[in-house]
């Protein structure tokens, strides 16, 4: 080759081809006869890219599953084909991913995401406004308080968490040691789901309406650098039980080490926690099974008993070591499309969403994907869920409560 | 400045530039995500603008835009959530919230200089950040008017966006370039080559800063209003983010910093660059796209190190320097002499009269009761070692810096304590040790930053500059872009542009050295010629060689003190000069062989 391909050339090219892609959409040309789309925007790269992944999983198999199944037989057996597109790592990323999907694929009828709550709102603006059916497992209460007909979030809300978990958790406690807990110690850190959580404890009147007493109530501004400051007020007040509120795992981490630092833990002060980043395999991986264990925390979703095999088929097919709610949420929320899509007939998004709105499922992969039946009402919230509260047992986070669903007994971890 | 005529064409290129946008969104574009991109490039590209006008023109790097874009986010997201405000007002209010807080920010930022202006500009979105945390608006999310869309600024058809944000990349380029081909733009450019020649060409330094940041943080705020509305969703990562801050930077160093198309051009490229890479790769290999934009970013500054804009312009333009050969420039020099604009002034009388003035760094005495009476009309000679303390002299009488003690009369009025630019204005000029010149601006252009201190308009500055120039011997080389300049034209230069306000009083600053010996006798003859115009001239010089010929008086300093003053014969000849300059050991040598 005589052509030298000097820095210059390649550079220039580059800038050229930015300026003139005629439109970056020349991927997925695999189109077949009979196939129905959907979509699934997750962040695939940036700080929640590994969510974002598992979130994946769930959905490939999902997808694998119906496909191999003889697909969806309303549509005569119509292959269900999915669409990825990364959130990335801000919402204005998220949102330019939905509307690219949109632009590029008018033909979808539904899709799930995005993971974080901000990502969601921003994707669901534009969702909403094309009329398309959009699921979520974004706990916020802004997704579905803004008067949206489109969007369907298959977890409890922040807020109802906030409101069930304390309960819950006292109702542990009395069954494990037969004494009611008195006095609780809140960490939290400020990003948004803790703040609106603790809210509803603070002022929503959370702690009140439980009897609890709180002798420690600590906001920091992560990322924590310290957390003796924290975990010395702890010692001091020696609460019957510690919420911990925190959204980072390197915070997490600082938090749980003081507490064995100071002999606090082990159970001197029982932990709950909120939110499926508490059970996540990383936190295994950098805390260790020993100071997780007994840590209790409460969930919107999480493997429960009836899903055995399918946990067993989820470890294999990944290579990871348990099953957790994005793996799950991401199953789930495409067994609900395909429900909606036997269920409505067509391949019609505005019929998906109608069936979506009327459907009632108490049997099958997407009523198994979640607890509670998939019932959704006027605001696009689940109906009669309950509260899902795991446990660390032997480096493993399994569902304690509620018993029906429950794949091990609950401990209220004692001295 | 730009003519008048480069300032109308600049005006037509915009005018073309927002109907290719427009052709592009009406006529190319079809779909709605690429309405949505072209939005945000064009958002983009105003904070970008807004980051330039600052930051591009005056030097004074700022790593936190962010702090401005997200205050209008939030501007508009609070406005609509608590108080039902519509965009139409909330989004151009949000510019007063920028101006305002640009005020509040640059009162004690501008304190700082360099390194340390750039990394305290990074704390304020930082702070800001968590203070919107900590108020509880961790998401906000714009509701959907279902009922009155339009007057909440939210429309089906996406191209209106795309109008808006025109307008406002459009605003934004207009007002970028009415400061450019003003004395604001010029003051700036000034302030970014070298402030304390700024300031001391009698540019209020702090004034113009001031204003810039105020008006770079109105332009930031209404852009970040806006994207609030495109985006709907507010959360304070996405608006006070590093990653806002970096973006406004990089993409005016991209383009071409302290261009006018520079942030347009980076927006245009790196904006779709980084969105189809995102497209293209995002759910093939996740994170490759980060990877691939940084290499690109990497390659095109190694490439167009200034930026694109830079480069290109470079590339296809004619501006090589004029052509000067030094014989004929310094034949020139005699004849060219312009003749004075007013009467010399009498000789006699002291114009600049220092009593006991003093000034310690620390334990060190720089300056030490230093009395001393310069008659108007001399050519009046400093001499001393390295560190004898005469630049620090000079900065005590043109107001760099402010005496410990003691009082500076100059023309029976004192000026202890005043700004630089407020003494400037009494009559001082000065040039400096090191010239600093405008490497991209003309000869001319240069000198005219000096001219604005006297003249009432710009169109006077031009000719005031075109005088001075004139009077140096420079005329010929007037077009001429300074990068090209040698040395003494360099230096004539900066002699011009302290001339240009007509000073009472020049404080040269080694303008001799450095210099050939032919080149030498090129400027003596201009300083002579300063001296025949009746204006007084201090000139700093640490070899003495030079200065005997051409000086009336010699004043010998030597660590803050002044040792020696008199004529320059006499001088040279006094044993305690000599031991500063050579020892004691010398000392005896010459009067030995004086016996």
């Amino acid at each position: 080759m005589n052509r030298k391909l000097t820095r210059r050339s390649v550079t220039a090219g580059l800038a050229l081809g930015a300026l003139v892609s005629p439109g970056w959409g020349i991927g997925l040309a695999r189109a077949q006869t009979k196939t129905v789309k959907i979509a699934m925007i997750a962040p695939l790269s940036g700080p929640w890219a590994r969510q974002g992944q598992l979130l994946r999983m769930g959905s490939d198999m999902a997808v694998d599953d119906i496909n191999s199944q003889g697909g969806i037989k309303a549509l005569g057996g119509a292959k269900i084909e999915i669409i990825y597109a990364d959130a990335g790592d801000s919402t204005e990323k998220a949102k330019n991913a939905a509307q690219r999907l949109l632009s590029d694929h008018p033909d979808l009828v539904g899709g799930s995401g995005a993971w974080l709550s901000s990502f969601t709102l921003a994707v669901t603006e534009v969702t909403e406004r094309a009329q398309l059916p959009w699921l979520t497992l974004s706990y916020s209460d802004a997704i579905t308080n803004r008067g949206f007909k489109f969007v369907f979030q298959t977890s409890p809300t922040a807020d109802w968490q906030a409101a069930e978990t304390l309960p819950t958790a006292i109702k542990l406690a009395e069954a494990a040691t037969g004494k009611r807990p008195k006095t609780i110690g809140i960490i939290q850190d400020n990003t948004a789901s803790p703040v609106s959580f603790g809210k509803q404890l603070r002022e929503g009147g959370g702690l009140d309406k439980v009897g609890l007493k709180p002798v420690v109530d600590q906001i920091f501004t992560p990322p924590l650098s310290d957390a003796t400051p924290l975990v010395d007020k702890v010692r001091s007040a020696k609460p019957d039980f510690l919420m911990l509120l925190t959204s980072a795992m390197p915070d997490c981490k600082l938090v749980l080490e003081k507490l064995d630092e100071f002999k606090l833990s082990k159970g001197k002060v029982p932990l709950v926690g909120n939110g499926a980043p508490f059970g996540s395999p990383e936190l295994l991986k950098t805390i260790g099974p020993e100071l997780l264990e007994g840590l209790l925390f409460s969930v919107a979703n999480w493997p429960m008993k009836g899903q055995e095999e399918f946990i067993e088929r989820f470890k294999k097919r990944t290579g990871e070591p348990f099953l957790t709610q994005d793996g799950l949420c991401g199953y789930g929320d495409v067994a609900i499309l395909k429900e909606a899509l036997e269920l409505a007939g067509a391949a019609d998004k505005l019929k998906v969403a109608e069936a979506i709105r009327t459907m009632n499922l108490t049997t099958g992969p997407a009523a198994q994907s979640f607890p509670g039946p998939i019932k959704f009402d006027d605001k696009g919230r689940r109906q009669d869920v309950p509260m899902i509260f795991a446990q660390w047992q032997k480096g493993v986070p399994v569902t304690v409560f509620p018993t029906e669903l429950a794949l091990a007994k609950p401990f209220w971890p004692s001295v | 400045m730009r003519t008048r005529a480069e300032a109308g064409r600049q005006r037509w290129a915009i005018l073309g530039f927002a109907v290719a946008i427009l052709v592009l969104s009406f006529v190319v574009l079809k779909s709605a995500y690429y309405q949505l991109v072209l939005t945000q490039v064009l958002l983009w590209a105003v904070l970008s603008l807004a980051w330039n006008l600052l930051s591009g023109y005056s030097g004074y790097f700022s790593f936190g835009h962010a702090v401005f874009w997200g205050l209008g986010a939030y501007t508009v997201a609070l406005g609509m959530l608590y108080l039902d405000l519509t965009p139409w007002i909330s989004v151009p209010f949000a510019a007063l919230v920028g101006a305002v807080a640009g005020a509040i920010i640059g009162y004690p930022t501008f304190r700082l200089r360099g390194h340390y202006f750039a990394l305290a500009m990074l704390a304020y979105p930082l702070a800001t950040l968590y203070v919107f945390q900590w108020l509880g608006y961790q998401e906000l999310a714009l509701p959907m008017k279902r009922e009155a869309p339009l007057l909440y600024m939210q429309f089906e058809d996406p191209r209106a966006y795309v109008v808006l944000a025109l307008g406002l990349v459009v605003a934004a380029l207009l007002i970028s370039l009415k400061v450019e081909n003003s004395r604001f733009g010029m003051a700036l450019l000034a302030i970014k080559q070298n402030e304390p020649a700024a300031e001391a060409a009698g540019i209020n330094t702090w004034r113009w800063k001031m204003l810039a940041l105020m008006l770079s943080g109105a332009i930031a705020s209404i852009a970040g209003g806006l994207y609030g509305v495109v985006l709907l969703v507010i959360t304070p990562e996405t608006v006070f983010g590093m990653l806002v801050s970096a973006q406004a930077l990089i993409l005016a160093l991209f383009g071409g910093v302290g261009s006018l198309w520079g942030p347009v051009i980076g927006a245009m490229l790196l904006v779709p660059l980084a969105e189809g890479l995102n497209a293209e790769l995002g759910d093939v290999l996740p994170g490759i796209q980060g990877v691939v934009y940084g290499i690109a970013i990497i390659m095109i500054i190694l490439w167009a190190p200034e930026g694109v804009y830079w480069r290109v312009l470079d590339r296809f333009s004619r501006r090589a320097p004029a052509p000067n050969t030094p014989e004929t420039a310094v034949a020139g020099i005699a004849v060219n002499v312009a003749p004075l604009p007013r009467a010399p002034a009498p000789l006699g009388g002291s114009l600049l009269v220092l009593r006991d003035v003093g000034i310690s760094f620390g334990g060190l005495r720089a300056l030490d009761g230093i009395d001393l009476a310069i008659p108007e009309g001399g050519l009046y000679g400093i001499i001393g070692p390295n560190g004898a303390g005469k630049t620090t002299l000079f900065n005590v009488i043109n107001g760099f810096l402010a005496p410990d003690r003691g009082a500076i009369n100059f023309s029976g009025e004192p000026i202890t304590g005043l700004r630089p630019s407020q003494i400037c204005r009494r009559g001082v000029g000065r040039t400096f040790q090191v010239v600093r010149a405008f490497p991209r601006m003309t000869v001319l252009e240069n000198v005219i930053v000096g001219a604005f201190v006297g003249a009432p308009d710009d169109a006077t500055a031009r000719q005031m500059a075109l005088a001075a120039l004139d009077r140096v011997g420079l005329s010929a080389q007037s077009s001429a872009v300074a990068g090209g300049l040698t040395t003494r034209e360099l230096r004539l230069m900066e002699l011009a542009r302290a001339l240009v306000p007509h000073p009472r009083l020049m404080l040269l600053d080694e303008t001799l050295a450095g210099l050939a010996h032919d080149d030498l006798d090129g400027i003596l003859t201009v300083i002579r010629q300063l001296r025949a115009d009746g204006i007084t001239v201090v000139i700093i010089e640490h070899t003495m060689q030079a200065m005997v010929k051409l000086v009336d008086h010699f004043t010998v300093l030597d660590h803050g003190r002044l040792i020696a003053s008199g004529k320059p014969d006499d001088v040279v000849r006094d044993p305690s000069v000599i031991e500063a300059y050579l020892g004691k050991k010398w000392v005896d040598r010459v009067a030995v062989s004086a016996k």
